[in-house]
This record gives C-alpha cells, sequence and structure tokens, in this order.
C-alpha cells in the first residue's frame, strides 16, 4: 500500500517538473568595466514576475521580453525570456538574487547566481562594433549657482552637455524632465543651440547648454533637484570608409542623465522681522503715487502702489492702501512686467486702485509699509511710503447724509453749515469733576421747599382769622400795648430807682391826659377819682390806680429794691391796661 | 486773610485757564495746531472744562489728521453741549476720515419714543425742571388758597394737580436718563488696527478689525479685555488699551 502511495507522489512530482523558471548568466566571472547579460526562462507563460534587486550593479538595460512558440512533432513548446543587462558596480562576488513569478497559481524562484568581479580588462576593440564605444565622451552636467540659498533667493541650475571632440550628437530626447517640488521655478527659454569650446576634466569638449532654470526655494531644510534624463543618438566612426572614402559612421542611442543634486535651504531669520513681512525677498524699491490729489467728488483718482526691483516678485502680495470711508475704493488691477534673467526675476509690479470720493473735504491716506528681506545685506529693510492727502473740492457734504437730491430747476440751494466749522473765541470754563445737582441735598430741599411752605401759609392765615375773629381780646391787647408804650420809659430805667419813678409817675400822667383829656394841674387825686368813675371805671381799678400814683410819690423818698420796683411796674402794666377796658371814651 | 486768598487763586486761575484758551486759539489762527494742541491740554489738565475747549481742541487734532484724539474731543464736547450744530458738523467731517463704515442701526418702537423724550433734556436740566414745578405748585396753591371768586379757586385746583403730575414725571424722567447716561459707555478706537476678538483672548480669532476713530459703547468689563459693541449691534471683546473711554 505504502508503496503505491510513494510511486503516486512520484509520478505527481514528474508532472509538476515540467514547469521549469530559470536564470543564467552571461558570464560569470568578468572584469568591472564589462558588461553581464542575465536571462530568466520559462516554459510555461507566467504573471507577476518580480526581477531580483540587482545589488551592486546598475540596469543599463532590459527588461527585454522574447518569447518563442515552437511545434515540433506535433508537440508544442513555448519559451519566454526576461533578459536584462547589467553593469557591476564594484569589485569583488556578488549575487544576484532569485527573481519569482507566478505560473498557474504557483510561484516559482530561480536559484541564485554568483558572479566574480575582477579588475577592468582591456577590451578587444572590436572596429566594427561601435556599440562598446558608445556613450564614451558624452556628459551631462548640472551646474548649481548656490547650495545653501535662503528661502526665496534665487538659484540657478544649468544643463550642459559636454561632448567630445570624437563623437557627435544628433538628436535627443528628454526622457524625464526635472520636477522641482518646493521651488518656484522658471525656464529660460534657449532660442538657439551655441555650441562652445570648454573644459570637462582637464579635456577639451564642445558643450551646449541644453536648460536654464531659475529655482526660488519655497521650502527651508533639505530639498532634492531631480536628475535630467537625456536619450541621445549618437553617431560614432565604424572605421570603414565607404565607395568614396568616407567614413562611415553608426548610429546608436545612449541615456545620459546629471546626478540628482540636493541643497539645503536657510529659512530667514526670525530676528528683526518686520510684522507685516510678506515674503519678498530682494532688493527693492517701493513707490505709492496718486494720479492726482486735488479733484471734484465723483472723479477718480488712481493709486499706484508698485514694487520695482530684483528678487521674487511674483511671489508676494502687494500691500494693501487703506482710505477713509468717505473715498471709495475698487479692487485693484494688478499688473506685473518682470523679466527673468539667470540672475533672477526683475522688473515691476503694480496694483492699481480706482479710487472715487464721496464727499467733500480733505482726506489722509495713511503712510504704507513695505517691507523685504535683502540677502545681499543679509537683514530685513523697510520702506515707507509717505502720507497722501487727497483734497476733494467739491460735492456733497459729510453733513447731508445722503447726496443731495437736484434741486428744483433754476435754484440754487443755499446749505447752511457746509463748511468745516472755525474754532470757538468765547468760553466758559467749569470744573471737570463737578457734582450732580441731581440727588444733592440741594435738589432734594429745593424739590420739598415748596411743600414745607404751604402748611406755614395755611397756619399762619389760620391764625389771622383767629385774631380777626377775637374782638374783646383784640381790646386788650390794644390797651396793653398802650400801656406798655407809656411804660416803655419807665420799663428802661428799670434798676435806678429815683428815674424809674419819676419816668412812671410821668407815664401815668401822660396816661391820664390822653384818657380824661385833663391838664396836669388838675390833677387832683379827688378829681382823678370822680372823673375815672364817671367813666364808669370800676372802683377797685381806680383805687389801685390811685394806689399806685401814691407809691410812685413815697418811692422817691424811700428806699425800694428791683424787685418792688418790678411789681410795681407789673401792677402799673395791670390797671393801665384795665382802666383802658373799661372807660369808653 | 486767608479766605481772600483763596478767592483771588480762584480768579488767577479762571483768568490764567481763560488765557491759556485765548493763546490756543491765537496759536490755531496762526496755524500752528500742535502749539494750539498744547494750549487746549493745559486748560484740561488745569482741571477745567467746556464744550467750546473741547470743539477747539478737537478741529487742532482735525487739522494734524489725526482722527481718534479729533472724534474723542468732538464727542466731549457733544457730552456737554449735545445741540451744538457746529460741533456736529465738525464730528461729521472728522468721521469721514475714519476708515471703518459702521451702519447706525435705528431703534423702532416705543423704546425709541421714550429715549427721545427723556433726550430732550440733559437729566440736570429735568431736575431743575422738577424743582421748578415744584415752586409752581406752591404758586397755585396760594393762588387757590387766597383766591376768593369760584372759577379761579377751581382753576388754580386743577391747575396744582397738573403740575404735581409735571413734576412727578420730571423726577422720573430726570432719574432714567441719569441711569441712560450712566449705563451707556461709549469709546473711541485709539489704535490704528484694533482686532477685536471672540473671546477675550490674545489667542482668539478675530471676530473683525476695527480701525481708529471708530466709535463703540463698552458693555463688559475683563481684566484688560472690554466687551463692546458697534452701532450695527455686532460685539466683540477688544483690548482696553486699544480704545478710550469718553465718560
Amino acid at each position: 500500500m505504502k508503496k503505491y502511495i510513494f510511486l503516486l507522489l512520484l509520478s505527481f512530482q514528474g508532472l509538476l517538473a515540467q514547469v521549469q523558471f530559470d536564470a543564467s548568466v552571461s558570464k560569470t566571472s568578468l572584469g568591472i568595466n564589462e558588461r553581464l547579460r542575465v536571462d530568466f526562462t520559462m516554459n510555461e507563460d507566467g504573471d507577476n514576475f518580480s526581477p531580483p534587486a540587482f545589488e551592486g550593479f546598475r540596469v543599463v538595460g532590459g527588461p527585454n521580453q522574447a518569447v518563442s512558440y515552437s511545434w515540433m512533432n506535433g508537440k508544442k513548446s513555448f519559451n519566454k525570456s526576461f533578459s536584462y543587462f547589467l553593469m557591476p558596480l564594484k569589485k569583488g562576488t556578488l549575487v544576484i538574487k532569485q527573481a519569482s513569478i507566478e505560473i498557474e497559481g504557483k510561484i516559482y524562484k530561480t536559484a541564485p547566481i554568483k558572479v566574480t568581479i575582477t579588475n577592468a580588462v582591456q577590451e578587444e576593440v572590436n572596429p566594427y562594433n561601435p556599440q562598446q564605444k558608445m556613450g564614451e565622451g558624452i556628459h551631462l552636467v548640472a551646474e548649481i549657482s548656490k547650495t545653501n540659498p535662503y528661502i526665496n533667493e534665487p538659484i540657478t541650475v544649468v544643463y550642459k552637455l559636454y561632448v567630445s571632440n570624437t563623437a557627435s550628437v544628433r538628436n535627443w530626447r528628454e526622457m524625464a524632465s526635472p520636477k522641482y517640488n518646493d521651488f518656484w521655478s522658471q525656464n529660460i527659454d534657449i532660442k538657439k543651440l551655441v555650441v562652445e569650446n570648454g573644459k570637462y576634466n582637464g579635456e577639451d569638449y564642445r558643450y551646449v547648454v541644453l536648460r536654464k532654470t531659475v529655482l526660488y526655494p519655497q521650502k527651508a531644510g533639505k530639498l532634492e533637484i531631480e536628475p535630467l534624463s537625456l536619450d541621445i543618438e549618437v553617431d560614432l566612426p565604424t572605421g570603414r570608409r565607404d565607395f568614396f572614402g568616407r567614413m562611415e559612421y553608426a548610429s546608436g542611442n545612449k541615456t545620459v542623465s546629471a546626478g540628482a543634486k540636493s541643497i539645503s535651504v536657510r529659512s530667514l531669520p526670525e530676528a528683526g522681522k518686520p510684522v507685516d513681512f510678506s515674503g519678498a525677498v530682494g532688493d527693492f524699491d517701493f513707490k505709492v503715487t496718486p494720479s492726482k490729489t486735488t479733484l471734484k467728488s465723483g472723479e477718480s483718482l488712481d493709486l499706484v502702489v508698485s514694487v520695482s526691483g530684483k528678487g521674487n516678485l511674483k511671489l508676494f502680495n502687494l500691500p494693501k492702501p487703506v482710505v477713509p470711508s468717505a473715498l471709495e475704493m475698487y479692487d485693484p488691477e494688478h499688473k506685473e512686467k518682470v523679466n527673468t534673467p539667470l540672475s533672477g526675476m526683475q522688473g515691476e509690479i503694480t496694483d492699481t486702485y480706482t479710487i472715487i470720493p464721496q464727499y467733500k473735504g480733505n482726506y489722509q491716506i495713511k503712510p504704507m509699509v513695505f517691507s523685504y528681506f535683502d540677502w545681499s545685506a543679509n537683514a530685513y529693510k523697510t520702506i515707507t511710503s509717505k502720507e497722501i492727502m487727497v483734497n476733494v473740492l467739491d460735492g456733497p457734504m459729510p453733513t447731508s447724509g445722503d447726496p443731495q437730491v437736484a434741486s428744483a430747476e433754476g435754484k440754487q440751494n443755499v446749505v447752511a453749515n457746509d463748511q468745516f466749522q472755525f474754532i470757538k473765541l468765547k468760553t466758559n470754563l467749569t470744573a471737570v469733576a463737578q457734582k450732580d445737582f441731581l440727588g444733592s441735598g440741594f435738589f432734594y430741599s429745593l424739590l420739598l421747599a415748596p411743600f414745607l411752605i404751604i402748611p406755614v401759609i395755611v397756619l399762619a392765615k389760620k391764625k389771622k382769622e383767629a385774631i380777626d375773629g377775637d374782638v374783646a381780646g383784640n381790646k386788650i391787647r390794644q390797651s396793653n400795648k398802650l400801656a406798655k408804650k407809656f411804660l416803655s420809659e419807665a420799663n428802661k430805667q428799670l434798676g435806678s430807682k429815683e428815674a424809674f419813678y419819676v419816668a412812671m409817675e410821668k407815664a401815668l400822667h401822660n396816661f391820664l391826659k390822653a384818657k380824661l383829656h385833663i391838664e396836669t394841674s388838675e390833677m387832683s387825686k379827688e378829681n382823678i377819682r370822680e372823673l375815672l368813675l364817671s367813666k364808669k371805671a370800676a372802683p377797685d381799678t381806680v383805687q389801685n390806680f390811685i394806689a399806685l400814683m401814691d407809691s410812685c410819690e413815697f418811692a422817691r423818698y424811700t428806699p425800694a429794691s428791683v424787685g418792688t420796683m418790678q411789681q410795681d411796674y407789673d401792677k402799673a402794666v395791670t390797671v393801665i391796661s384795665g382802666l383802658e377796658k373799661q372807660i369808653n371814651n | 486773610m486767608k479766605k481772600l486768598l483763596y478767592i483771588l487763586l480762584l480768579v488767577t486761575q479762571v483768568f490764567w485757564g481763560q488765557s491759556a484758551f485765548e493763546k490756543g486759539n491765537d496759536s490755531y489762527k496762526k496755524e500752528k495746531y500742535e502749539e494750539a494742541v498744547a494750549q487746549y491740554e493745559q486748560v484740561l489738565k488745569s482741571g477745567k472744562q467746556s464744550a467750546e475747549l473741547y470743539f477747539n481742541l478737537a478741529n487742532s487734532y482735525y487739522k494734524m489728521h489725526q482722527v481718534a484724539p479729533a472724534i474723542y474731543n468732538y464727542e466731549k464736547a457733544l457730552l456737554l453741549n449735545p445741540d451744538d450744530t457746529d460741533v456736529q458738523t465738525n464730528l461729521k467731517f472728522a468721521q469721514k476720515m475714519t476708515i471703518d463704515e459702521i451702519k447706525v442701526v435705528p431703534k423702532v418702537g416705543f423704546s425709541k419714543m421714550i429715549d427721545d423724550l427723556l433726550d430732550v433734556f440733559h437729566y440736570e436740566n429735568w431736575a431743575w425742571l422738577a424743582v421748578g414745578a415744584s415752586v409752581l405748585f406752591l404758586l397755585f396753591f396760594i393762588g387757590y388758597y387766597f383766591a376768593r371768586i369760584t372759577v379761579v379757586k377751581r382753576i388754580f385746583f386743577f391747575g396744582m394737580f397738573v403740575v404735581l403730575l409735571g413734576m412727578f414725571i420730571s423726577i422720573a424722567a430726570a432719574i432714567a436718563e441719569r441711569d441712560h447716561y450712566k449705563n451707556e459707555r461709549p469709546a473711541i478706537v485709539f489704535a490704528e488696527v484694533a482686532p477685536v476678538k471672540s473671546e477675550p483672548k490674545t489667542t482668539a480669532s478675530d471676530a473683525f478689525v476695527l480701525h481708529e476713530g471708530t466709535k463703540v459703547f463698552v458693555i463688559e468689563s475683563l481684566d484688560n479685555w472690554r466687551k463692546i459693541q458697534l452701532t450695527d449691534d455686532t460685539e466683540g471683546w477688544i483690548e482696553k488699551d486699544a480704545i478710550k473711554e469718553l465718560k
């Protein structure tokens, strides 16, 4: 049983072994200046062929594909091969690693091959095979003006094709155009190729400038310039001569490439960087010029903002003017007059703003500031334009708000206050920190005073009415007043005895004179009593009056204290007012 | 003696202020605006003010094309004397020099009517009006109280209540107008370019940008930041130093 299984396995293996995928080399030992051909062949078509990396070699040709079908005695055979031409890069033993392919869902691999590279060998010169010599004496070189520029500092790359005197180039085709990532680039067109003589590695060569490019790095750091590769059609002498004795040439193709170059770009210094720096690098002049500064409203004015000089002119924005709201500014017209020689962009860029004033008056366009980095001076520079005064002579007033409505025909509107007013010549200065009147005590007292006066008025009127109404009281008050009038002199003398009593007597006499219409000579006590009684005075009062007169006489000769005087005075007042009341004239 | 000295001092100060004002006027006439500004500012420094002084100062600044101080001083003059047409005219001239153009959103409706009514007088004048009404009330009362003819008495009686009502309205108006005045904090942007932020932080994004001479109203304060409102009702935070408040 086991045997059968084994046999079965064997037979399958035999079936599988029919797919072949081999690698073969033209030679296993070669000089460093020789080339090597590697073929990967298979007898079934497959997919996903992946060649090895060919470490230590440079692929100079291939992959070339060859497919052949053949029928022989009714048997089909298929053969497909990929071939590469390799050029060793170093001496020693190199290994060509496995290549792989997928055939009918299975992956096949070749065996690695060892190749020994020896020193360069003297090539047999085959005069009939110019192919060997092809590529000699042709070099493509990229020359870079500066390898550590600042950002936005122009650098130039010049591609030169050196051709030795023995070779000649018929034509060329660009295989890979370099892409200048992270650069702003400008190709300088070369209208006519000019062959010049120069030296390459100390030998005489002819050269042609193929291409010139101005680059402005846009990023700091290490930047790669991709190589330029050319496919060149070369003519080489075969050594044979034709019938007429002229040299026969054989032509062939060759690829040359200028190696990749890297440059390190420096960022602009941070120290002293102006706030409004917009990325301009170079050497510039900055100007702001108005087309006119005196105009009528509705007329337009062009404001030209221009930067001229050398530098990255197309790579920054011009500063924008700031104008008062009374001037209407429109979007600018941008113009560039820049040409780019090898030294970098130079010329002028301008922004032209159209400004239309709306109102009469004097308006100021603020000074504009433009700053740039001068890489030759290694410093930032700032140019400030002058301020511009725009004088609008005619037009609606700022005060009238809207532009005026057309006035009636033939009439002219006289608008007051349409001029800027002159200063005032008189003033009344007051202290800055004044206290508010509202809320102050003064305010409240003034506010409430009238209300407080009202009850006073009411009371006063009430009192007056009461006084007017009280008749008896009035009389008493009147007589009291009279008595006091008579006694006023005595009152003054209150204190000195003699004078007081003299005054008192005099007062009593005066009273009698006034009331009874009698003379001093008639003033005997009996006479007085009779008269008073006849006038219907109360006997008590009369008695008191007489007593008072008596006491006045006595008092002159007797000592009396202030107390007694006061007593007598009071008595006099009562008696006189009593009499006054009782006596009817 | 001391009192006399004080009075003398006061009088000389007033005279001194007056003379500086006139010197300023002379400089202005000779178109030496910087000197004029210095003179006027000196008067202000001595603690004196007047609408005319602010007006002249603003004119000098206007002639020197300094928009922000010009507008600031015109507004100051208008605070003292809101009805001066000269000031209003020149303020409009100055405003045309500003860069920002901000619409004024008109107020409408009842609140506008009330505001207009209140704005007829300054609150101090409303206060005096109230005092006047109070005195008138007293006179009417006297008239009523002492009048002997019934019709006259009735008229005075009625008048008394009318005047009393007028007094209360005046007091209310005075208080309302004062509150309005105190709450309204106008300011002028002095910085040439002032970013207005959406939040009171330097890192916050710019909501919009104002230029010098624009009038704003301060609503809130926080540290070094002021929340401002424009006449078109947009709001934002601005740094304190960028603006100068009028009151």
